[in-house]
């Protein structure tokens, strides 16, 4: 039985004076799953879906006429850029500062565009597109805004910096300053983690403080974590599961820069100290530094992540990775939302998916408890339908409500 | 008088301090004037952007805290000679 749920996206925009917002009845990941079922006793319903995502193309036509790509307009020899662009396709910009602070730079590659002898521009520019690919080919977002927006970098910014972030608009990285770190561009999980900041703005949009800032921190690690996973064809039980392996120069005691398998591990070094991050709450660090400690208590979700990914096996991205996705994207979020919200979140997206009581609905429960975050996720072992014959068409009762946490 | 420069944030979330003794200083006058031009008392928050520092200034009575962005003419200066000193540049 297909259950209905009704389903409401608003997204921000950002550089707009307005929002997006669309609601639909079967959630569109559930109609691609139904228009592809290829069981004869489910042919009504999968014809069914396929009419239903059909009849949303001129929605995802009119959103890609926005964002007209320089090649779609060319080639369609359609005026004014209104041309339909196919959804999926990557288009990436990558400039360089020139070691200046100044953004974004000199524009020096586009989409279509050879690769050049620039190593930063050409780690950037692939980083960028297995990024694009993970959201594209497995959760079928397409960029960051999911309506196709041109994914920018800037690289080679200022003298020795260290550091790599997002303004809201594109990935910036440094070069490194040679003694403690070298380039930014150097881990596909860091260029990973910055579009996936994007991917918040663009859905949960969760404040960069406290927990909520904690919590936007470690889905950057997750999912930069996921791209790198998913390029190298890695299981979760194969992964390294570091973020920014590689960053430090051979003069730091350290691997990396935080471990989402072993949250306080990633490095321990005269100079720098050792990694502050917490693997449970015992742990929880209260601070005014750092937007109340965002990059630090990161390590508790992320933690909890690395032991759904690993209790289910296989690949992370394929089932953990989708339930942190469907959580991300679900609209329940609220912009504040603390740890034990966004644990609960979760819960909700596994059984959403899954059903009650499933192996995933169990394992989403045993990560956060092993985390400290277990506290009123439920044993997991209520019956996998609340709903029995003859109660009318609507909401499964074992799907909580979506109420914003 | 003391001048404190912390760092924190940033994608790797590494703290750094940098300090000052003013008196030590063979130009102290020229590292007083700057501090005495400081805005300290005009400094409103931001919006964080994500893995940018977080910059915390201390000289007392006074501190203030700076996102990276905010960090440009006199607090860019006094950051630079901070580090400078420490740094021994």
């Amino acid at each position: 039985m297909v259950r209905v749920t009704a389903e409401c996206h608003t997204r921000p925009m950002t550089g707009s004076s307005h929002g997006f917002s669309r609601c639909t009845i079967v959630p569109p990941y559930l109609l691609v799953r139904l228009a592809r079922v290829d069981d004869p006793r489910l042919a009504a319903a999968a014809e069914a879906a396929r009419r239903s995502l059909m009849r949303d193309v001129p929605i995802r036509e009119l959103r890609a006429a926005a964002h007209p790509t320089p090649s779609s307009s060319v080639h369609s020899g359609v005026r004014g850029g209104a041309a339909a662009r196919v959804r999926g396709h990557v288009d990436r910009a990558v400039s360089d500062a020139g070691g200046l602070e100044r953004l974004p730079g000199r524009l020096v590659r586009r989409e279509g565009q050879p690769a050049g002898a620039d190593l930063a521009v050409n780690e950037a520019w692939a980083g960028l597109g297995d990024t694009h690919s993970l959201f594209w080919n497995v959760f079928e977002r397409d960029s960051i805004d999911d309506r196709g927006v041109s994914l920018e970098a800037t690289v080679h910014y200022g003298r020795n910096y260290d550091n790599a972030f997002w303004d809201g608009e594109r990935m910036v990285f440094g070069d490194g300053d040679g003694l403690v770190f070298n380039r930014f561009t150097a881990s596909l999980t860091v260029i990973g983690h910055e579009l996936t900041h994007g991917v918040t703005q663009f859905t949960a949009n969760l404040t960069y403080e406290g927990q909520s800032g904690a919590i936007n921190e470690s889905l950057s690690d997750v999912f930069g974590s996921l791209v790198e996973q998913r390029s190298l064809g890695q299981s979760a039980a194969e992964a390294g599961w570091l973020i920014g392996e590689g960053l430090f120069t051979d003069q730091v005691q350290g691997v990396a820069l935080r471990s989402l398998k072993a949250p306080g591990t990633a490095y321990n070094d005269d100079a720098l100290g050792k990694d502050p991050q917490p693997a449970d709450m015992t742990g929880y660090i209260e601070t005014e530094d750092d937007n109340g400690g965002v990059h630090l208590n990161s390590g508790i979700p992320n933690r909890a992540f690395y032991l759904v990914a690993t209790a289910l096996g296989g690949n992370a991205w394929e089932t953990a990775g989708q339930i942190w996705f469907d959580t991300l994207t679900s609209g329940t979020l609220g912009r504040t939302v603390d740890f034990a919200g966004f644990a609960r979140a979760t819960s909700r997206a596994a059984v959403t998916r899954h059903g009650a009581g499933s192996r995933e609905h169990e394992a989403v429960i045993a990560g956060w408890t092993a985390v400290g975050l277990g506290g009123g996720l439920g044993t997991g072992s209520r019956p996998r339908s609340g709903t029995g014959p003859g109660t009318g068409v609507g909401r499964a009762t074992v799907v909580p409500a979506p109420r914003p946490e | 008088m003391k001048v404190v420069v912390s760092r924190s944030g940033g994608f790797a979330g590494i703290r750094t301090t940098w300090e000052v003794q003013v008196e030590e200083q063979p130009d102290r006058s020229a590292w007083a004037e700057l501090l005495r031009g400081l805005p300290w008392d005009e400094v409103s928050a931001t919006a964080p952007q994500p893995d940018r520092y977080v910059y915390r200034i201390r000289c007392a009575p006074h501190e203030v805290v700076l996102s990276e962005q905010q960090v440009s003419g006199p607090w860019k200066d006094l950051i630079d000679r901070v580090r400078g000193v420490n740094e021994g540049h």
